[in-house]
């Protein structure tokens, strides 16, 4: 498979029916505004990268979309499940969300006082109620997969950073969600780490994956998303297929980020 | 010296009784006071105001009065308000309630000193707030207020010295009566005292041994 090119073709995508639909979302802290009226919709399969300067809302956007960071206005649709802002959800529909949503942090935030193993199966456990014995042999597949099998009896905090990271992937996919949210998910890695997180992420994303990711890595961007969101200011100044956006934007705010981003 | 000797061995079975019944009330008090302070430092931080109030005032109160004056409230206290307890019911409910007051300070610290980032964590996958409370920031949390709360526990055996006043028969009660009789004050007090050190500078080096346990693998 070509790892220059997106796996699931642009046209295919749009006409499948959303996974994901935020409606109008908005945040604000007092009387700050950190988002404003954003609208989006993923469809299966995609992979969407969220760039933009600092503070321009892009990880709070992803918080509110999994409701760690309840939105003050807008909607959340993910399959049957809304959550409506302005309304504290119910336990059954925060649970709902959640366990089709996997979300990865720049500061992995693995459980420290846990095996990596028992980091990988706790949710198995608690929230989809498999025993211990399947919870633990489904990460060690899923840990497998990320390249860290022989790390399963071990503390995070003998790991790499990278691997820390490619384990907080394995956690979340152990729920098996349909979408994937990642949060600068190799800010917190120096360059050599965070490639071999970027490269499971492309695994990823060639096997399917629904996928946005907020990242200040630019080649990802450009490579391995199909679509491309520029963020500034709260709002979406720009966004299409990731070959046009990221080559030939057409406002002014995202030409002048790509700029400062590509001049280094 | 020999005089001394033969003294504290002729009264040594009755101090012993008297120690085992500080143990026993501190080990009561504690087995009581640990678990609640969890529940006030829970309840301090939870969103229901009502539920908040009730612990600031249990805490405040149970930090505020002195010991010797809980213990007096609940054993002359309440019986004027009908309520007539013997004297280790009642040291064990006053201690419990300033064990609770004092430690569930220590586990709040201990709560805060969890990084949010935990919470999220297990928010994100999707465990209630109790699994997450139970399994992620708890563990955590505790592990970092065990050496205060054995530190605690220490001086709470030294405190429950004060059961004396309410006539419980504890090792500082016994060494009273002893000298009372004896009128040797003196070589039984000092008795005493090497009852507790006995046991509490072993517990004081075990605690910083763990501690440095502890840190070492933070």
């Amino acid at each position: 498979m070509s790892l220059n090119s997106s796996s699931i073709p642009q046209a295919d995508v749009a006409s499948r029916p959303p996974l994901l639909r935020l409606d109008a979302i908005g945040k604000t802290f007092g009387t700050h505004v950190v988002l404003e009226d954003i609208d989006l919709s993923l469809a299966a399969g995609e992979v969407v990268a969220i760039i933009g300067p600092s503070g321009s809302g892009k990880s709070t956007l992803l918080r509110c979309i999994n409701q760690l960071e309840p939105p003050t206005t807008g909607r959340v649709t993910i399959g049957d499940t809304t959550i409506e802002a302005g309304h504290t959800p119910t336990r059954r529909e925060l649970m709902a969300l959640r366990r089709n949503i996997g979300m990865v942090f720049q500061s992995f935030n693995l459980f420290p006082h846990l095996t990596v193993l028992r980091n990988v199966s706790l949710a198995q456990e608690r929230v989809m109620g498999r025993t211990r014995e399947q919870a633990d042999a489904v990460s060690m597949q899923l840990l497998a997969r990320v390249g860290l099998a022989d790390k399963a009896q071990q503390f995070p905090s003998r790991c790499s950073g990278g691997q820390q990271q490619r384990i907080a992937i394995a956690r979340a996919l152990a729920l098996d969600p349909q979408i994937m949210l990642f949060d600068e998910p190799t800010s917190a890695l120096d360059p050599e780490l965070g490639l071999e997180v970027l490269a499971v992420m492309r695994e990823l994303a060639e096997g399917g994956m629904t996928m946005i990711v907020v990242t200040h890595e630019m080649r990802f961007a450009e490579n391995v998303s199909d679509r491309v969101i520029i963020m500034a200011d709260g709002r979406i100044v720009e966004q299409g297929p990731s070959g046009t956006v990221m080559r030939n934007p057409q406002t002014e705010r995202a030409q002048r980020f790509l700029h400062a981003v590509k001049d280094r | 010296m020999n005089d001394l000797v033969d003294f504290w061995l002729e009264h040594l079975p009755a101090m012993l009784d008297g120690l085992l019944v500080s143990v026993q009330v501190t080990g009561v008090s504690l087995a009581i006071g640990v678990p609640l302070g969890l529940m006030l430092a829970l309840a301090v931080q939870s969103r229901s105001k009502p539920m908040r109030g009730i612990a600031i005032v249990v805490v405040e109160v149970g930090r505020g009065a002195p010991a010797l004056i809980l213990l007096q409230f609940t054993y002359f206290g309440l019986p004027n308000a009908g309520l007539s307890l013997d004297s280790f019911a009642s040291a064990v409910i006053a201690l419990a309630w300033c064990t609770g007051a004092y430690t569930s300070e220590i586990i709040r610290a201990g709560l805060e000193a969890v990084p949010h980032g935990q919470k999220e964590a297990a928010e994100a996958i999707g465990l209630n707030h109790l699994d997450a409370l139970r399994y992620v920031i708890l563990p955590q949390a505790l592990r970092v207020s065990v050496p205060a709360l054995l530190g605690f526990s220490i001086l709470m055996l030294q405190a429950s010295s004060l059961c004396f006043a309410i006539a419980l028969p504890e090792l500082v009660s016994q060494a009273y009566l002893i000298g009372s009789t004896t009128f040797r004050y003196m070589p039984i007090l000092v008795l005493a005292g090497l009852l507790y050190a006995a046991i509490c500078i072993p517990a004081t080096i075990a605690v910083s041994a763990l501690e440095r346990k502890l840190g070492a693998h933070a």
